[in-house]
C-alpha cells in the first residue's frame, strides 16, 4: 500500500514527504530496542517518540515512514535528519491506538483485496 | 486487457506495452485459407490446430475476409455449412499493422471485441504477415519481463564479485569508532555507517539489518550506560562480521542479570525517552549468531558479537 493513500484516509499531517514508498507492514511502539527487535522492512512505525534517535531505528531497520501521534511536538533537528535519509515523517492528533487501527484495517482490506 | 488489476503496481507493463511492436508478439506461422472452401472445412481446421479463427487470403496473401468460429456457429445454424464460404463471410476485416506498438492491438481487440487481428506488412498492404491475439501479446510480455529480470540478476553477481576485493579490505583495516557516553545526538550513528558500508558489499539486506542492530544496541550500551568506549567492526576469515564494543567503565556487576530481557538499569530520563527497556542484550544475543559478554567493575566490558555473513570464500 502506498504512504500517500494512508495519508488521505487517516488524514495525516506532512512534516517531510520526500517519497511516496510501498508500505508492507506495520508497527507500533516508544521503546526503541522494542522496535530493533520487531519492526519488519519497509514498515510504517507508529510512536510518540519524536527524536533523532527514532530515525536512526528506522534508517536501521528500513523502515520507510514514522506516525508521531498525539500531535507530539517535532524538533528541526528531526525534520533535517528525516530529510537527509529520506524518511518520511508525519504527525497526527490522534492517539497510536487509533491510528495503528485505521492502517491496520487498511491493510487487511487491501490483502483481501488481493 | 480487462480485469482489476492496479494500473500503479503494473507501471513496467505498461512502459512494455508500448514498446514492443506487434511484428514481435504476432505468431508468423498463420493458418489461412483461400476462398472456394466450405465452412465445414475450415471448422474441421479450427478443431484440429485448436484455434478459434482464420483469414481468408487471395493468391498473394492479400486478406480477404475472416471466418470465425462464431461464423461457423451461425453457418451451422442457418443450414450453410456445407457451402463456400464466399458469399457469407465478413469482408470487412480488422487488421493491424506489423510496425505499431502491441498497446494498439490491445485496444483493437477490446473495442472490436475480437479475439484475434489479421497483422498486415504495413498500414497501406493488405498482406498478411502474422496474426496476434491476447496470449500472444501476454506470452511476449513474459519473455520480455524475464529477460529484464536476468539482468537485474546478472548485474546483482557482478556487485557480489566487487565485494570480494571490499571484503579483503575490510578484512585488513577494521572500521573504528569512538562512541562518547551521554551522547545521545549522535547515537546511532556507528549503526548507519556500518549499515551502509555492509550494503556496499554487496551483502543480503537481511544480513546487514542484524549487523546493525547488533551495532546500535552496542552503541546504545555505551552511550547510555558508560564513560565512554570504542566500537570496532572486522570480517575475519571465515567470512564473519566481528563487532566488538569496549568501554572504559563502570562495568556490569553481574551480566547475567543484565542478558535478561526487561531488566534494566536505566534512569527515569533515558526511559522517557524510549530506551532503557532491558532488551538492548537480549537483541544482540537475538540476532548475532555469536555473542560474549566480559565485564569487570575494574576494567569496564567487553562485547564481541559475530554474525557470518552469508558468503563464500
Amino acid at each position: 500500500m502506498k504512504v500517500s493513500k494512508i495519508i488521505d484516509k487517516c488524514q495525516l499531517k506532512k512534516i517531510v514527504f520526500p517519497a511516496n514508498y510501498e508500505i508492507s507492514a506495520g508497527y507500533c511502539g516508544d521503546l526503541m530496542s522494542d522496535v530493533m527487535a520487531h519492526a519488519k522492512p519497509d514498515s510504517i512505525w507508529i510512536t510518540i517518540q519524536a527524536h533523532k534517535n527514532s530515525i536512526a531505528v528506522a534508517l536501521i531497520k528500513d523502515i520507510n515512514a514514522i506516525i508521531f501521534t498525539n500531535n507530539v511536538s517535532i524538533s528541526q533537528e528531526v525534520i533535517e535528519k528525516a530529510e537527509e535519509e529520506k524518511i518520511d515523517l508525519f504527525q497526527t492528533s490522534k492517539d497510536s491506538f487509533t491510528i495503528s487501527g485505521e492502517i491496520y484495517c487498511m491493510m487487511e482490506a487491501e490483502t483481501g483485496k488481493d | 486487457m480487462s480485469g482489476n488489476y492496479s494500473k500503479e503496481k503494473l507501471t513496467l507493463v505498461n512502459e512494455l506495452i508500448y514498446e514492443i511492436k506487434v511484428k514481435e508478439a504476432m505468431s508468423k506461422k498463420v493458418i489461412f485459407f483461400k476462398e472456394n472452401v466450405t465452412f465445414r472445412e475450415i471448422q474441421l481446421k479450427l478443431k484440429e490446430k485448436k484455434i478459434s479463427g482464420v483469414p481468408i487470403v487471395d493468391n498473394k496473401k492479400n486478406i480477404l475476409g475472416i471466418i470465425s468460429i462464431n461464423d461457423i456457429i451461425t453457418s451451422f445454424d442457418k443450414h450453410y455449412v456445407d457451402k463456400k464460404i464466399t458469399n457469407y463471410m465478413t469482408r470487412d476485416v480488422i487488421t493491424i499493422p506489423q510496425n505499431i506498438s502491441v498497446v494498439s492491438a490491445i485496444r483493437k481487440l477490446e473495442k472490436f471485441g475480437v479475439g484475434r487481428l489479421p497483422v498486415t506488412e504495413s498500414s497501406n498492404s493488405k498482406k498478411i504477415v502474422g496474426i496476434i491475439t491476447l496470449s500472444d501479446i501476454l506470452n511476449r510480455l513474459l519473455v520480455v519481463v524475464q529477460s529484464i529480470a536476468e539482468k537485474v540478476k546478472d548485474r546483482e553477481a557482478k556487485n557480489g564479485k566487487i565485494s570480494e576485493e571490499m571484503i579483503k579490505k575490510i578484512t585488513k583495516k577494521p572500521l573504528h569508532f569512538e562512541v562518547k557516553g551521554d551522547d545521545f545526538d549522535n547515537a546511532g550513528i556507528v549503526a548507519s555507517i556500518t549499515k551502509k558500508y555492509f550494503q556496499n558489499l554487496g551483502i543480503s539486506k537481511d544480513i546487514v539489518r542484524r549487523i546493525a542492530i547488533v551495532c546500535y544496541e552496542a552503541e546504545m550500551n555505551i552511550c547510555l550506560h558508560s564513560l565512554g568506549g570504542y566500537i570496532t567492526i572486522e570480517v575475519d576469515e571465515n567470512n564473519d562480521a566481528v563487532i566488538c564494543a569496549y568501554d572504559s567503565g563502570p562495568g556490569i556487576s553481574d551480566v547475567e542479570l543484565a542478558l535478561t530481557p526487561g531488566f534494566t538499569t536505566a534512569s527515569e530520563k533515558i526511559r522517557a525517552l524510549g530506551f532503557g527497556a532491558g532488551m538492548g542484550l537480549p537483541n544482540i544475543k537475538r540476532y548475532a549468531d555469536k555473542s560474549k559478554i566480559k565485564s569487570s567493575l575494574r576494567t569496564g566490558t567487553e562485547l564481541k558479537a559475530i554474525i557470518n555473513l552469508g558468503v563464500k570464500k
